[in-house]
């Protein structure tokens, strides 16, 4: 058996863990289109891994194939611009975000989340929270973000999502801190993306 | 917690061990990541992985399989290097691909909801 972290030459050791350990930035916006394709841009303009785009509202919030995401405000709208990884470990990402959202949720409250994989967590055969990750590859990939969408603190959905959308204070018959789960989901990814390599 | 593939569900624990080993449970049955080499191995030769992307000459080609859910460019238009071609959905990730050279487009190998291997040419510029 090779020890793989033998291998690694000590400065990209630290560079890694220097990347990985880098603070959060966290930008706070009232209301934004798409915290997804604000965070895109932001990436391709230099922005650095760890930036988190949080919105209040999206007025064109979109999961995959752009069909629409509800995002009032009250739920947790937001992107991660992260550490470019390999191309093949890129399937991996939205997977363990779903697993990082789940825990977060099953840790905080009495709820039994359900992981439909890759992209969705349930509650009650509903679902609670979607999540988007977009790539942008030419040669290399260039971009990843993370686009996380968790219905939170929403009181009532529109008649055509009612019987397949629920949200935390639905569940629960009460509010939750938004900051504090943001805070937790954030702090989960990074501790687990340490074992993606860049 | 609980995920579910197919209509079929799977107990999973994630723990972390310590710095960089995370311990993940499935249905009792241990990965530890980030051990060894091999142990690395075993993990990504899950059908996740995804191969290397390679470039000829002037041709895009799928970094990954997937479906091809949008293209932005039509025949006979220059693009720039850098610009969108189309968007590959993969795994329900939604991969934008951009141009790595300039030049005009030739020939659009694939059309809008068609699957593709990975490495196929999907775009021929000149």
């Amino acid at each position: 058996m090779q020890n793989l972290k033998t291998e690694l030459p000590k400065e990209a050791k630290v560079k890694m863990r220097t990347k990985f350990s880098s603070p959060c930035k966290i930008r706070n916006f009232k209301i934004l289109p798409s915290t997804n394709q604000k965070a895109k841009e932001l990436a391709l303009r230099g922005a650095l891994p760890w930036t988190v785009i949080v919105a209040e509202k999206q007025t064109g919030g979109y999961g995959r194939k752009r069909t629409a995401w509800f995002s009032p405000r009250g739920g947790l709208y937001f992107s991660i611009i992260l550490p470019r990884s390999k191309i093949e470990d890129l399937q991996t990402l939205t997977i363990i975000s779903a697993f990082i959202v789940a825990k977060t949720i099953k840790e905080n409250f009495s709820l039994e989340p359900l992981i439909k994989l890759p992209n969705d967590v349930l509650i009650n055969s509903r679902k609670v929270c979607g999540i988007l990750t977009e790539n942008v590859i030419g040669k290399e990939v260039k971009s990843s973000v993370i686009g996380i969408g968790l219905n939170t603190n929403i009181e009532k959905f529109p008649k055509d999502l009612e019987d397949s959308a629920t949200s935390l204070k639905i569940e629960l018959g009460r509010e939750v801190d938004n900051k504090k789960i943001l805070e937790q989901i954030v702090k989960g990814l990074k501790e687990q993306l340490k074992t993606i390599s860049e | 917690m609980k995920i579910k593939i197919r209509d079929k569900v799977y107990d999973v624990e994630i723990s972390e061990l310590e710095e960089e080993k995370v311990k993940i449970i499935v249905n009792g049955k241990e990965f530890i990541f980030g051990e060894t080499v091999e142990e690395r191995e075993k993990i990504s030769a899950a059908p996740l992985t995804i191969p290397k992307r390679s470039f000829t000459k002037k041709e895009i080609k799928a970094p990954i399989a997937g479906t091809i859910s949008k293209i932005f460019i039509k025949e006979g238009e220059f693009v720039k290097k850098d610009q969108k071609i189309l968007i590959l959905s993969s795994m329900k990730m939604e991969n934008e691909i951009v141009s790595d050279f300039e030049g005009k487009v030739k020939e659009i190998l694939v059309k809008e909801n068609q699957n593709v291997k990975e490495e196929e040419t999907l775009i021929v510029l000149t």
